[in-house]
């Protein structure tokens, strides 16, 4: 049963026709409305994805220092040579006390400033607690239907939020290093489970062969050895400062494109889960943002947290009596 | 309350408010206990700060191990220290008249510097950059350049010291054989010190680290073994400390960079003992005189511990470290610019009082603009005055012995070793590509920029006494006739030399750069058959799988064979 | 990044290397909450028309410590109308000589920040130019 979507009006209309044509100011312009949660732009969105799903959007994290940028400039670079068109969303963390944030994810990509079929743009984790993989999911809608053949979703870390960002690639490359127990470190953050594509960087450090090999079993372990027919993923190794492994890791990320091209229903389950992972936050966000306090005003429900403090309350009651106040 | 000095009208005494006013201007209150680098420091010093020392052990006398006294036993008695004299500025006719400007002025030594563009080995005619040639230097491309800037200076009879890292090793050897000098006479010095480039706002697209760390030996190799008289100011650790470091730091670093630099030359056959004689420390001197002086002290004395009990030395003169000054330009101040004349005084005091081998006086203007002539003329005159009067260079390291400087001395050794190793334990190349040691430097200076915006740190004419209604100040203008015809100049050579030969040269090049040999001979060789210093290090660089142009505009001119 | 946070370009052109003036301000805006996009050293023109295309920063800031901050400016802000982006303004930075500020102004830039300036007088030249408020 298809939902129906509000009509656009011209402006709207207007909209969808320059991002699709590819008018790259327009598009920066949707995106930055995106980022500062403008509303009236949704139904933009909601057209764009409905028109969208071309590109190949492939997901990029790893700790910090792990080498990703230069790698992600290296990958445009075979891209291009390919004559593919590319764009990056790259996702900096931001500064928590104040605010404000340095992205500058892009220096290590400037050579491909002056070039025309790319485009890259940065974004911000800040003071979207939750909110960021929608911005980020809108963004890639808008970049999907500008018409590029390939983008490059990079953000930075091992944590849930990233998790969920890089859930809307249709690849995820994880890149660590042999150095600062990456793989212990990885195992225990869940980024394992979400890996399509692994490249172990400064593959020249030492301890490079115990984390290949460390790495190795930890995605062995949650393959599933009954299914033939599932994608093992690969462990690729690079060096990224001097290109070597990057042919490799390229061969690997087309490899798992080719996969879904052969493995229709593996893609379309991966697919449903993504939109179940999407449709649940916006809908959790939705109703947070809606129904936070329940029924209750402001002042009761300051007063509720504060009975929580005092422990005249305590957080199951709380959380019980707001929602039988939604009913 | 404004005057007006033609005014025949008596003065208004000042009020009570305004006498309040002028009096907290200059009152002269203590601001800061701790060094500029941020060392604490005490109220007073005295012998018990020194219990743990040892004469022999930690001082010698001076001109002797470890030489924390002086590399010489007479110090400026037995050699005065060389005054230069920075200069450049335009095309090479323009740099020949500001040469023969300093000379006539009593600088006992020239030093000339490189525009950005040939600093970065990019040829006058870039589209992108062209507008920045000839400017904060002079432009050189080519090896008839040289010649037009030398005109009538036997570079085996003057020595010519040259503020530059890229490529003018190479052109200055290729001018001197295609003269028929003998190169074993060749007289100068210049700064082969590529990963200071790096860590100084040259990022990896200009000089990748390990080339730039791998051409830092080549050439240093090629001078050692072709023009012993050559001096190779390595590590340029005063752009280091420029960039955004304590003076502890300026070590840390400077040997970081020197002691790969010997690795690496000693994997190839050259030990410390054939190769350190030839180097000498390129180093800044900043505001704060007490830290500098014990900076240098404390500086010498690592240097000859290192080279004997890490390197094996068993030479002097590798051991005894000579170190080539210029006093500090981030340090001076825009407003009230004369008030740079002290900060520059003050700065060289320091600098001989540390016992520096060859000393520059910064010009008053420098925050401004390329310095103006009157402006190098003080310059000058400042060390004239030190050296006459002030009697700075009587008496070999005289705050030997200060309770004070030899505390300071051990602690800026302190800091500096422990940096050191901290790097090292990362190793300086990886330090460096990965960011760690920018990072470092970006702190230190978001640091002091916040206590300055705080006042916590005081700087005169910066966030305290500043100056009302300053004029504008003057700059320096040259006639840009000349950079015109220069590049006109360049031009028509690329078209009448001879393209053949030039071809072969390249392709030579290529290979030997390919192989990752000693580059030099053959750059020096392209260089004699008119290449420009763009064409040379964009084929070296190419050899490298870079791209031609680090700024991706150019492409590769030739149509040679590439593997 | 909420609907008031102000969102900064910085970059430099040219040749010049001295960086450290714009990397230690980019520090102290992100600290009053403003969103830095740090483009770095060794722009081109058209490489930095291309950047602020695909940004839409509120604001484009440069920093210069060599004479030819002019030429770079005027190259630029022509590329930039041409671009579709002439709106953007633009503020400069570092060793710029009060003589050149009136040309500058007329050229077309907005602000301008010479030795001594300070972040205050940056951040309050933000906040009026984009109309947002300072959050910290």
């Amino acid at each position: 049963m298809a939902v129906s979507q509000p009509d656009l009006d011209a402006q709207g209309r207007d909209w969808v026709t320059a991002v699709r044509r590819g008018d790259v100011r327009r598009c920066a312009r949707l995106i930055t409305r995106i980022e500062a949660r403008d509303e009236t732009v949704t139904p933009i969105v909601q057209a764009l994805y409905r028109q969208g799903g071309r590109s190949a959007v492939i997901g990029i994290t790893g700790p910090p220092g792990a080498g990703k940028s230069t790698l992600v400039d290296k990958l445009i670079a075979r891209y291009r040579a390919r004559s593919q068109s590319v764009a990056v969303l790259a996702v900096d963390p931001a500064s928590p006390f104040s605010g404000g944030a340095i992205l500058g994810d892009r220096v290590r990509m400037a050579r491909h400033n002056a070039d025309d079929g790319v485009f890259i743009r940065s974004m911000s984790a800040r003071g979207m607690l939750g909110g960021l993989a929608r911005a980020a999911g809108d963004a890639l809608c808008v970049l999907d239907a500008m018409g590029k053949d390939v983008i490059l979703l990079e953000t930075v870390g091992v944590g849930q939020s990233e998790i969920d960002i890089v859930r809307h690639a249709l690849t995820v490359l994880i890149v660590q290093t042999p150095a600062g127990g990456d793989a212990v470190q990885a195992v225990k953050a869940g980024i394992l489970e979400v890996g399509d594509v692994f490249a172990l960087n400064k593959a020249d450090a030492p301890g490079a062969d115990r984390a290949v090999a460390a790495l190795r079993e930890a995605v062995e372990f949650r393959n599933d050895p009954h299914d033939a027919n599932a994608w093992r993923p690969p462990i690729v190794q690079t060096q990224a400062p001097d290109g070597i492994g990057v042919d490799a890791l390229l061969e690997a990320l087309d490899g798992h494109l080719a996969h879904w091209r052969t493995h229709p229903e593996a893609l379309r389950r991966r697919r449903l889960s993504q939109a179940r992972s999407v449709l649940t936050d916006l809908v959790r966000d939705g109703l947070h943002r809606r129904h936070e306090r329940g029924g209750e005003s402001a002042a009761r429900f300051a007063g509720m947290l504060d009975d929580l403090v005092d422990r005249r309350s305590d957080p199951h009651a709380a959380a019980a009596r707001i929602l039988t106040g939604l009913t | 309350m404004a005057t007006d000095p033609d005014s025949l009208a008596e003065t208004p005494p000042p009020s009570a408010a305004d006498l309040a006013a002028r009096i907290e201007d200059v009152s002269v209150k203590l601001s800061r206990t701790a060094t500029w680098s941020g060392i604490e420091t005490q109220a007073a010093y005295g012998p018990g700060d020194l219990k743990h020392h040892d004469y022999a052990r930690d001082s010698g006398d001076p001109g002797q191990y470890p030489y924390t006294r002086g590399a010489y036993a007479q110090m400026y008695r037995s050699r005065m220290w060389t005054l230069r004299n920075i200069v450049g500025y335009g095309a090479p006719e323009d740099t020949r008249d500001g040469i023969a400007g300093a000379l006539k002025m009593g600088t006992a030594g020239i030093d000339v510097v490189i525009d950005t563009l040939s600093q970065e080995a990019i040829d006058p005619d870039h589209p992108a950059f062209g507008a920045d040639a000839g400017q904060e230097g002079c432009s050189l491309a080519t090896v008839r350049d040289l010649e037009i800037l030398l005109a009538g200076i036997d570079v085996t009879q003057t020595d010519v010291a040259w503020h530059s890292t890229m490529m003018i090793y190479p052109l200055v050897v290729a001018m001197a054989l295609k003269q028929n000098r003998d190169l074993s006479k060749l007289l100068g010095s210049h700064m082969p010190d590529h990963l200071q480039l790096r860590l100084a706002g040259w990022s990896e697209a200009i000089v990748p680290a390990e080339l730039g760390s791998r051409t830092t030996a080549d050439c240093i190799e090629y001078s050692v073994k072709h023009s012993p008289r050559w001096a190779l100011g390595c590590p340029q650790a005063y752009d280091l400390r420029e960039r955004g470091v304590p003076a502890s730091g300026e070590i840390a670093i400077g040997m970081a960079i020197a002691k790969q630099t010997l690795r690496d030359l000693a994997a190839r056959g050259l030990g410390v003992d054939q190769v350190a004689p030839s180097l000498a420390w390129v180093s800044g001197s900043d505001i704060d005189f007490f830290e500098e002086v014990a900076k240098f002290r404390a500086l010498r004395r690592i240097w000859a511990r290192t080279m004997r009990e890490q390197f094996g030395s068993q030479e002097p003169r590798a051991q005894r470290l000579r170190i080539a000054c210029h006093t500090s330009g981030r340090s001076l101040v825009y407003a009230q610019p004369l008030n740079n004349l002290a900060r520059a005084t003050v700065q060289s005091l320091a600098a001989l009082l540390g016992g520096v081998q060859a000393l520059e006086t910064c010009a008053y203007d420098e925050p401004i603009c390329i310095p103006t002539e009157g402006a190098r003329e003080l310059a000058t005159r400042t060390q004239q005055i030190l050296a006459h009067e002030v009697g700075a260079a009587r008496t070999a390291d005289p705050l030997g012995g200060s309770y004070y400087v030899e505390s300071l001395t051990d602690r800026v050794e302190a800091d500096a070793l422990a940096l050191l190793a901290k790097i090292e334990g990362i190793g300086l190349i990886k330090a460096i590509e990965d960011g760690t040691v920018e990072g470092l430097m970006d702190e230190y200076n978001y640091g002091i920029q916040r206590e300055i915006e705080r006042g916590e740190r005081i700087v005169v004419g910066v966030n305290k006494f500043q100056p009302k209604n300053e004029p504008p100040p003057q700059r320096f203008k040259f006639d840009p006739a000349h950079m015109a015809v220069h590049v006109r100049r360049f031009r028509q050579l690329k078209t009448d030399r001879d393209a053949t030969l030039l071809r072969g040269k390249i392709d030579a090049l290529y290979r030997v750069a390919q192989r990752r040999e000693n580059s030099h001979p053959a750059m020096i060789d392209a260089l004699m058959a008119d290449a420009s210093i763009g064409e040379v290090w964009g084929t070296v660089r190419v050899a490298n799988g870079l791209p031609y142009d680090p700024f991706r505009v150019l492409d590769f001119p030739f149509d040679i064979p590439r593997l | 990044m909420s609907a008031a946070t102000i969102r900064c370009l910085l970059g430099m052109l040219g040749t010049d290397v001295h960086s450290k003036g714009i990397r230690t301000l980019a520090q102290l805006l992100r600290d009053r909450g403003v969103e830095v996009i740090y483009l770095g050293e060794h722009n081109t023109a058209a490489g930095m028309v291309n950047a602020l295309l695909a940004e839409d920063p509120d604001v484009l800031g440069l920093s210069f410590s060599t004479a030819t901050y002019v030429h770079y400016t005027r190259e630029l802000l022509e590329k930039m109308r041409a671009a579709g982006v002439g709106d953007v303004p633009l503020m400069l930075g570092g060793l710029i000589h009060r003589d050149d500020e009136p040309e500058l102004r007329a050229m077309g830039v907005r602000g301008i920040f010479g030795p001594g300036s300070t972040t205050l007088q940056i951040l309050q030249f933000l906040r009026d130019v984009t109309g947002k408020p300072l959050p910290v």
